[in-house]
């Protein structure tokens, strides 16, 4: 018998409740269990940045994170990142705008990992973004677009 | 991964009690254990969260050095101001590794605990022998791709490399584990392979990481991390230096050198004999590279690795020339 | 804090044929919207896992799966032992042998990392602890782990890749100024990041595949071929792909495995190939190596090029990774011999990788050219100008359009490359070595038969509707675009289904041979959906257009009307309202006219319609010209590309916006080849041991610098009906050995094996 334990999670501002296995990563739990796809799995290793999603509003790694270890957090997903309106934030009017994506299966990671360099003061330069957003992999190589929509973003901000 | 039962620890006391059970295992950012769960190389039956307790992740700076508790987050002391500022290799090893997402889950504890990167170590299907997985099975490394293996502290029975970067940065500032029960220098705490490369770090079951004490130095505060790898981002090291530096009051004569090297060797690896070599002299370009090239005594190659040994000690003479022409005492 | 004004999003113009459009999918993207394969929600999932090979070759003796079948939640575990009854299906070019079974998990081990067994449990994370279970016994066989391994032989010629005029071998010995140099590239993989993998269902013999496709149509084929249903029982649908660059144009045995098991389990089924696994699950590049002889006289002419390339291949089947590809085409010479090999070693069969052949091939000539450049003390720029290609002399046929040239001078302009200094190591900065390089790439343009339908609904809104996929080259964008112009309607009255092995037929996207292809189809349904409107329009009797004596009408604005603007003009619509039509729908392909059903099946689902660079009367390809500027440390040997400026003629391009992203990605991905990417052989036991993103190295942001792109083409309407030429092949080609050129400039030392590792320059 797999064991499995009740959790509650606090996710885009809302409540889930699901009975998962305690291994069942915060990726998985998303994807899986929850209907959450748009945090996408690229490794599943901690290797790319593509499960990239933000607890307690910093940008994390889901696919190495236990969905049991966020219960009591706050947990912010691609598919909460829009207004209720459904106006885009404006990290993702700009990647729209800069072609900041090819195949988009990398996107939500590059956006949520984009709005959390922002916040954190590491927009300050190309240089810089480059090296805080060399976290997430893009295979497409929209990499000089992904600066300049966090360039843009960063100045609205 | 093995299913496991979860347990939330409330307190540290809870946590290791919990860890003295066989099969039981800490977990703080996960970026190690939960990924080497995944590829089979851990097993744990219990994983025991720590990171809902709470007073282990403070930052503190005084005159006396820092004291990091082993729940603060690699990101957090990597852009810690006062950190940056009497430390600045410690927090310069933490802004160059990993990513920004792994720096925000990982633990400082965790981050000392982190195992090696040796493709053989992390694929027990293709490569049942290891000697760190299952003692006495062999080295698979050995004979195998060994780019990225150690060429110092190696053995017989391991040469796989010791990924850390803050680790370096600690060894060469004389840093303390804390263990709650007992405090362990930084180059005690971990070990070279030996004939037992399963035995990495002197902890023992039960034993929690409570924190890391770093004495203030005027060579901390004149410091620099260099790490050299393939990619400019998001790679572990293939060769890297800690170094730190105090002159004499003149201004000139070195009166306190560091040196540690990360990405050559099986533990964080202090090169004293670096040190011995100019502490009480003047720097010049010529005296720093033949120093330098004493980082490499005793290494040895294992073909693909070899380019390490030429390699490191380059590393090791532009940290140190950094840092000389930083503080101004050297053009 | 900058307060930007608001963004213009652009004009009407952007939403033409050739405009600037923004992504059309872009919102579902940036919001996570867009549904990938393993995304679909699907009722009573089970999950399968495979488990592969650790051995190179040899033969599985048996498989214990007993504590694997006593695991929690351990539905089913395919072994060798089970007889999956499918049948081999035909190849990419039509060809089927008779009754032959498909085996996808074989007892006979070919290579390490194959698919020998698979375990179906309720959940992936049960079924990926059932499989570590279990427990193989292999009888091993010799190996040859790779093209180095002393084992491997010479391997075969293929005389098909062969090529010859002039007298190569005595031309190159006359020579008065001569270069030979060995060059090699090592395994590459394609590492999309969307791992690959399916969802699976059955609905009685109704088989429903979600899985990520570079062609839906070929997919579907091989899965009712293999399960011995009717072709139209089988629908892929592969709307969004998270990047393919060649590796999800095939079914593979994994497939074959998840559609079993979801009919035996009368579940569906969903396979998750883990990024390990995607690493021996299907080919990336294969290895390769060449040696190239340039003759030449002393003022540079080439007299003659004498190539010898070989390839890695799988010890079960051919693919070579042509090496003597571009070497005929990209310079003028009178004496030319090139031959190349494959040499089977123990690897999954090698596949085609973004630029296949042209790739590896380019590396070689675009070296060896420069090589020569030094040797003769010659600009590299002013080689390449004077030995320039006046037709192809490989196939004797005059270029459709080829501004290399202009790629070369107007590339060299933008990068300034008149202010170069010769000599090796001449330019510095401190510690840094910085060096400049030249490459020139090139794709051939491909064409195949395709297919689309327009429907415009009542509302006014203009579907286009084709099973052609967009995995990120702009297929939706580019196909709006199109209807948009031909039916003078902003783009966001337009629709696009794509990704649909039910809807008309299309070519692969690959070998860049898709807009091209779809877009003639698109254009000439649209058209004839027009011209029935008009015709309509013209004669209905509730038309209020009927009377306005025009023999047509024109299409701008949103409105139908009388050319010039006079007279009454309504919307769509308002005109479809007018004709009582709820819908009106028009199919056309690209096939011959008369074309038989058969015909259509084969087009679309089989490569043996595609034409061909030289098939016509012209010889047809996209160019282009890298220039790269590397910083070299020079006592830790690494390179850092700080500066990349490269120009290309690929024809019109349908939207530039889209193109100049493609370009890009072609860079950086050549970027990645030039310094990072290799895949690393155990000889021992032949196993990829970087088999993950960690170890098997990608560019990251900060590997990349500002990279210029130049459009020097014009449109080629032998090409393509709208003008275009290929766009995503190209882009990649000759970026490795422009950075090996700079490498060398900065250096004085050349690499001639890839990729440029900081250990070959200290």
């Amino acid at each position: 018998m797999t064991r499995t334990i009740h959790l509650s999670l606090d996710i885009n501002g809302r409540r889930h409740e699901l009975d998962v296995e305690p291994r069942v990563t915060l990726l998985d739990a998303l994807r899986e269990h929850l209907s959450l796809t748009g945090t996408k799995k690229g490794c599943d290793q901690g290797q790319c940045g593509a499960c990239t999603c933000h607890v307690d509003g910093k940008r994390v790694l889901s696919c190495l994170t236990l969905a049991a270890q966020v219960e009591g957090r706050q947990v912010t997903t691609i598919e909460g990142l829009a207004a209720e309106s459904g106006d885009l934030h404006p990290v993702q009017a700009a990647f729209i705008e800069n072609d900041a994506f090819q195949c988009g299966y990398c996107t939500p990671g590059q956006i949520m990992s984009a709005v959390a360099c922002i916040r954190e003061g590491h927009a300050g330069s190309d240089e810089e973004i480059r090296e805080y957003m060399s976290g997430n992999l893009c295979r497409c190589g929209a990499y000089n677009s992904i600066v300049a929509a966090v360039r843009e973003a960063a100045e609205i901000a | 991964m093995r299913d496991f039962s979860y347990l939330r620890a409330t307190s540290a006391d809870e946590a290791r009690q919990a860890a003295l059970q066989a099969g039981a295992a800490l977990l703080a950012g996960g970026t190690t254990l939960l990924d080497l769960a995944k590829c089979g190389v851990v097993e744990p039956e219990t994983v025991i969260d720590i990171t809902h307790l709470s007073g282990l992740g403070g930052i503190t700076v005084d005159e006396s050095g820092a004291t990091i508790g082993a729940l603060a987050r690699m990101g957090d002391v990597a852009d810690h101001r006062d950190i940056r500022a009497a430390f600045p290799a410690v927090a310069e090893s933490l802004s160059l590794a990993a990513s920004a997402q792994l720096r925000n889950m990982a633990t400082i504890g965790g981050n000392l605990l982190q195992r090696t990167r040796c493709p053989y170590f992390r694929d027990p299907g293709a490569f049942p022998a290891c000697n760190k997985r299952n003692p006495g099975s062999g080295c698979s490394a050995i004979g195998g791709v060994t780019r990225n293996h150690a060429v110092l502290g190696t053995s017989d029975a391991c040469i796989a490399s010791n990924p850390g970067d803050l680790a370096v940065a600690l060894v060469a500032f004389d840093a303390v584990v804390d263990l709650g029960t007992r405090k362990v220098a930084v180059d005690d705490f971990f070990l070279t392979p030996g004939d037992t490369p399963d035995r990495e770090t002197v902890l023992q079951r039960g034993e929690m990481i409570v924190g890391i004490g770093i004495p203030a130095s005027a060579a901390a505060r004149h410091s620099t991390y260099l790490k050299v790898r393939d990619r400019q981002s998001y790679e572990f090291a293939a060769a890297s230096a800690a170094v730190g530096i105090e002159f004499e009051s003149d201004g000139r004569t070195v009166r306190d050198i560091r040196v540690a090297l990360g990405g050559v060797a099986t533990k964080p690896w202090r090169a004293r004999a670096v040190e011995q070599a100019l502490t009480g002299k003047i720097l010049d370009a010529e005296s720093v590279e033949k120093a330098s090239r004493l980082a490499m005594e005793g290494a040895v190659s294992h073909g693909g690795n070899r380019y390490k040994i030429e390699l490191a000690p380059r590393v090791v003479t532009r940290a140190i020339l950094k840092m000389a022409q930083n503080i101004g005492v050297f053009a | 804090m900058t307060i930007m004004e608001p963004r213009k999003h652009g004009d009407a113009s952007d939403g033409m044929v050739g405009g600037r459009q923004t992504r059309f999918e872009g919102q579902l993207k940036v919001t996570g919207a867009a549904t990938y394969a393993l995304e679909y929600p699907v009722d009573g999932l089970a999950h399968a896992v495979l488990v592969q090979s650790t051995i190179p070759a040899g033969r599985v003796v048996s498989i214990d799966a007993s504590k694997a079948l006593a695991a929690p939640g351990v539905l089913m575990v395919l072994t060798p032992d089970d007889d999956l009854g499918l049948t081999v299906a035909t190849d990419w070019y039509g060809n089927r042998p008779e009754n032959q079974p498909y085996i996808p998990l074989p007892r006979e081990v070919r290579f390490n990392g194959e698919a020998i067994a698979a375990v179906v449990a309720e959940s992936r994370e049960q079924a990926d602890e059932a499989a570590r279970l279990i427990r193989v016994s292999y009888e091993e066989a010799p190996h040859v782990a790779s093209l180095d391994d002393p084992k491997a032989g010479e391997g075969m010629v293929m005389d098909n890749l062969s090529s010859a005029w002039g007298d190569a071998e005595a031309a190159f010995a006359a020579a008065p100024v001569q270069i030979e140099a060995e060059y090699s590239t090592p395994r590459e993989y394609h590492t999309a990041m969307e791992p690959h993998g399916l969802t699976v269902k059955w609905d009685g013999d109704q088989l429903t595949v979600w899985e990520p496709s570079q062609w839906s149509h070929g997919m579907a084929r091989t899965y009712a071929e293999w399960f011995g249903i009717p072709y139209e029982n089988v629908r892929l649908i592969s709307p969004f792909i998270g990047g393919g660059f060649g590796s999800k144009g095939a079914v593979l045995a994994y497939g074959a495995v998840a559609a079993f098991a979801a009919r035996k389990l009368g579940r569906p089924v969903r396979l998750a190939v883990t990024r390990p696994q995607n690493f021996t699950s299907y080919g990336g590049r294969a290895a390769t190596r060449q040696t190239i002889k340039l003759g030449a006289t002393e003022d540079g002419v080439l007299q003659a090029i004498v190539h010898r390339g070989a390839s890695e291949t799988s010890t079960y089947a051919v693919w070579p990774e042509q090496t003597g590809a571009a070497t005929p085409i990209l310079y003028k010479v009178e004496n030319f011999s090139s031959q190349h090999r494959v040499v089977p070693v123990n690897t999954v069969t090698p596949g085609a990788l973004r630029g296949p052949g042209k790739n590896p091939s380019a590396y070689g000539i675009e070296s060896a050219i420069e090589e020569l450049a030094y040797k003769l003390g010659m600009d590299p720029l002013e080689i390449r100008l004077k030995n320039y290609a006046d037709r192809d002399y490989q196939s004797g046929k005059p270029w459709s359009t080829r501004r290399l040239r202009e790629a070369l001078t107007e590339g060299a302009e933008a990068f300034g490359w008149s202010k170069r200094s010769h000599a090796p190591r001449s330019m510095r900065d401190g510690k840094t070595l910085i060096g400049w390089g030249i490459s020139c790439g090139t794709f051939p343009v491909i064409q195949a038969p395709s297919e689309a339908m327009i429907r415009i609904l009542g509302n006014g809104r203009v579907e286009v509707v084709s099973g052609a996929i967009d995995m990120g080259q702009g297929t939706y964008t580019i196909l709006a675009q199109t209807a948009a112009e031909v039916f003078g309607v902003p783009v966001s009255q337009v629709d696009v289904k794509l990704g649909d092995s039910r809807l008309p037929g299309s070519a692969i996207a690959g070998g860049s041979m898709l807009a091209g292809s779809i877009l003639g189809a698109v254009h000439k349904a649209a058209t004839a959906a027009r011209d029935e409107l008009i015709g309509l329009a013209l004669s209905d009797a509730n038309s209020p257009l009927r009377d306005t004596g025009a023999n047509t009408l024109a299409f701008s604005d949103g409105r139908i009307g009388v050319q010039r603007g006079e007279g009454p003009s309504l919307t769509l619509p308002e005109l479809m309202a007018a004709l009582g039509r709820d819908e009106l729908e028009t199919r056309r392909n690209t096939l011959p006219d008369g074309a038989t059903a058969q015909e259509h099946h084969q087009a679309w689902t089989t490569m043996a319609k595609v034409q061909g660079p030289t098939m016509g009367e012209y010889s047809m390809h996209s160019w282009c010209a890298h220039f790269a500027e590397v910083r070299v440390d020079e006592d830790f040997g690494t390179v850092r590309v700080s500066r990349m400026v490269s120009a290309f003629d690929c024809g019109r391009l349908y939207n530039p916006r889209l193109v100049e992203s493609q370009w890009r990605g072609g860079i950086i991905m050549g970027i990645g080849q030039a310094l990072l990417e290799e895949g690393l052989v155990d000889q021992r036991n032949a196993r990829t041991i970087n088999n993950n993103v960690g170890d098997y190295l990608v560019p990251t942001n900060s590997d990349i610098p500002d990279i210029q792109v130049i459009s020097v083409g014009v449109p080629d309407y032998n090409a393509s009906a709208l003008g275009g030429k290929g766009v995503g092949e190209v882009g990649i080609v000759g970026v490795a050995p422009a950075i090996a050129n700079a490498v060398f400039h900065a250096t004085g030392k050349r690499v001639r094996d890839l990729p440029i590792t900081l250990e070959k320059l200290i």
